[in-house]
């Protein structure tokens, strides 16, 4: 398995420098925050480089204002701060104008672990897929990362890019058409996972061990968490008894939500279990792992829980 | 040339007309109608009602978006759209013309609303139109209250630090929020020394003198100074109808009575 040798952060801003040395209306606005790939923007495109200060309101409102006047606007931040400090502005400065603005958050769920919740960007998927007009993504490696900048720029909607901030094994080819918003990953028969981000890679392991018990199972990765076209997720799942959905994200509206509303929307008759972060769970200082294990979404415990399903 | 006391009065006297029908904040229109008049008339700011969306325009954002029955009734007196749209159709619920402006609206930028927007998404607009190097002006109506959002000072300190001299924030300082005077739950003043803290140039005027307002307008032009421009406007709440004016109870009132209104009308003569 090979291992990206960037963070997705990185992948995304070194694909978007190749276009914006070449679009002076590509414009990066940053909350004061950087990352080793953004040097280089930065020195070789100060004139399309915005430091805005600590000011999560303020940067979407002038990202706003430029998209307005045709610019490119990329906003750059930490995924808990760039989408809960400023909600209100996305909804109305954003999406209630229907402006091409994209935001990249860094750090889902527990990528920043020990710093606590204040950087947990554990309800993200749940309050940003609630705004009409927003296009929701969700890699789960760097080279979705970076074909994810030129879907950003042909887009004429509001985006929002939710960035793990590990080096993740790569599953994807850096040529991938990114237009269907998932992929299947694995093919099988037995119980259909549903996975995005990071829990597409725990999915893996699981699954890999998980055949030595003679499951069979098939992995749907959704990197586009938003719009999920109904039809494609059913064509997928309608022929197994069980769904299992896999998110590091809370429960409450996350992609488990995204598939459970399906089902139900189109009176598919499929149990579904949900794993994700429970909501007594949410504030913490643990380390990621240690994180997973207690919300039982780990490898042993999903392991654990395949193996005590009976429904087969 | 434009008789802008007459002007005035004559927007007044529609917007009593239509509020009284179906509602609105009359006494948070009637403190900027001198200002937006004198925008709008004066010659001053460049716009071209039949082509809303001309690239050379100065651009006016309301940010006070609860002050729109006065743009509104501004726009269609210029004919961006049908009178008829105001008369029949305005918080009807059924088309944009709604309790806010929206960017949909023929000679409305923005859709704005939710106070400590506009000069954020201002300093925005102004920062591109830089960029780009056009020579056109944009400015921001915002409400004494809403100067308590944080929001509003983060763009104040973008705008200053990104020499946004392009940009004229006009604040409508008629000293009353929407349960009570200013004064009474904010420590808004100083409000000259804060934003020139912010390091914007400040000007203070009579926000109905239309000498004042018409040099202020003309001086936001021709200032050679790198820094946003800040009009602090004194203003009356609920000015031109006396039983209106300065009272905190009439930020959600309307008129109501056949009297009432034949009194305010009376005084808009």
């Amino acid at each position: 398995m090979e291992f990206s040798k960037l963070q997705m952060r990185d992948a995304f801003i070194e694909k978007l420098y190749k276009r914006a040395i070449k679009d002076k209306n590509i414009i990066f606005i940053s909350n004061e925050f950087g990352s080793e790939s953004l040097d280089k923007f930065r020195s070789d495109l100060p004139e399309q480089f915005i430091n805005a200060g600590i000011s999560e309101q303020n940067i979407i409102s002038v990202a706003a204002g430029m998209a307005i006047q045709k610019k490119k606007v990329f906003v750059y931040s930490i995924a808990s701060f760039i989408t809960l400090r400023c909600f209100e502005q996305i909804k109305l400065d954003i999406c209630a104008m229907n402006l091409p603005v994209t935001i990249i958050g860094v750090g889902t769920c527990y990528s920043y672990c020990v710093d606590g919740p204040s950087h947990h960007a554990t309800e993200d998927i749940s309050i940003m897929r609630s705004l009409s007009g927003m296009n929701i993504y969700s890699p789960a490696d760097s080279n979705i990362a970076a074909g994810l900048v030129d879907v950003a720029l042909n887009s004429r909607k509001p985006v929002y890019i939710r960035l793990d901030r590990e080096k993740l094994p790569i599953f994807y080819s850096i040529k991938e058409n990114i237009n269907s918003g998932y992929k299947v990953l694995k093919e099988g028969k037995d119980i259909c996972f549903i996975s995005t981000g990071i829990m597409t890679h725990k999915a893996f392991e699981a699954v890999t061990d998980l055949e030595k018990f003679n499951f069979n199972i098939k992995i749907i990765d959704i990197y586009r968490l938003k719009p999920v076209h109904h039809i494609d997720i059913i064509k997928e799942i309608k022929n197994f008894k069980i769904v299992v959905t896999l998110e590091e994200h809370t429960l409450n509206g996350g992609l488990g939500s995204i598939i459970s509303e399906i089902l139900h929307d189109n009176n598919i008759n499929i149990k579904l279990k949900r794993l994700g972060i429970k909501e007594e769970l949410l504030y913490s200082y643990n380390l990621r792992n240690d994180n997973h294990k207690k919300n039982e979404i780990d490898k042993d415990s999903i392991i654990e829980l395949i193996k005590n399903l009976n429904f087969l | 040339m434009t008789d802008y006391k007459k002007k005035s009065k004559e927007i007044r006297r529609k917007i009593v007309e239509i509020t009284s029908i179906c509602g609105g904040h009359i006494a948070s229109s009637f403190s900027y109608v001198d200002i937006l008049v004198a925008i709008y008339y004066s010659g001053i700011f460049k716009h071209n009602p039949g082509k809303p969306d001309w690239q050379e325009r100065d651009k006016f954002i309301l940010s006070k978006g609860h002050g729109e029955t006065a743009l509104f009734t501004v726009l269609a007196d210029l004919n961006y759209f049908p009178e008829a749209w105001l008369n029949e159709h305005y918080r009807r619920g059924n088309c944009y013309l709604g309790g806010h402006p929206d960017y949909k609206i023929p000679g409305v930028e923005i859709t704005t609303g939710a106070l400590g927007h506009g000069l954020g998404i201002a300093s925005g607009i102004a920062l591109a139109s830089k960029k780009e190097n056009e020579k056109n002006f944009h400015y921001v109506l915002m409400g004494d209250a809403e100067c308590t959002e944080g929001s509003v000072w983060e763009a104040a300190l973008f705008a200053a630090k990104h020499k946004l001299n392009n940009l004229i924030a006009i604040i409508d300082y008629n000293k009353i929020g929407s349960i009570d005077f200013i004064e009474n739950f904010t420590s808004i003043a100083p409000f000259k020394d804060k934003w020139e803290a912010f390091g914007w140039e400040v000007m203070e005027i009579d926000g109905h003198n239309f000498k004042e307002i018409i040099s202020a307008l003309k001086y936001s032009k021709k200032r050679e100074k790198s820094s946003p421009l800040a009009i602090i406007a004194h203003t009356v709440k609920g000015k031109g109808v006396s039983f209106i004016e300065n009272d905190p109870t009439w930020h959600v009132k309307k008129l109501s009575t056949t009297d009432e209104i034949d009194k305010a009308l009376s005084e808009l003569k």
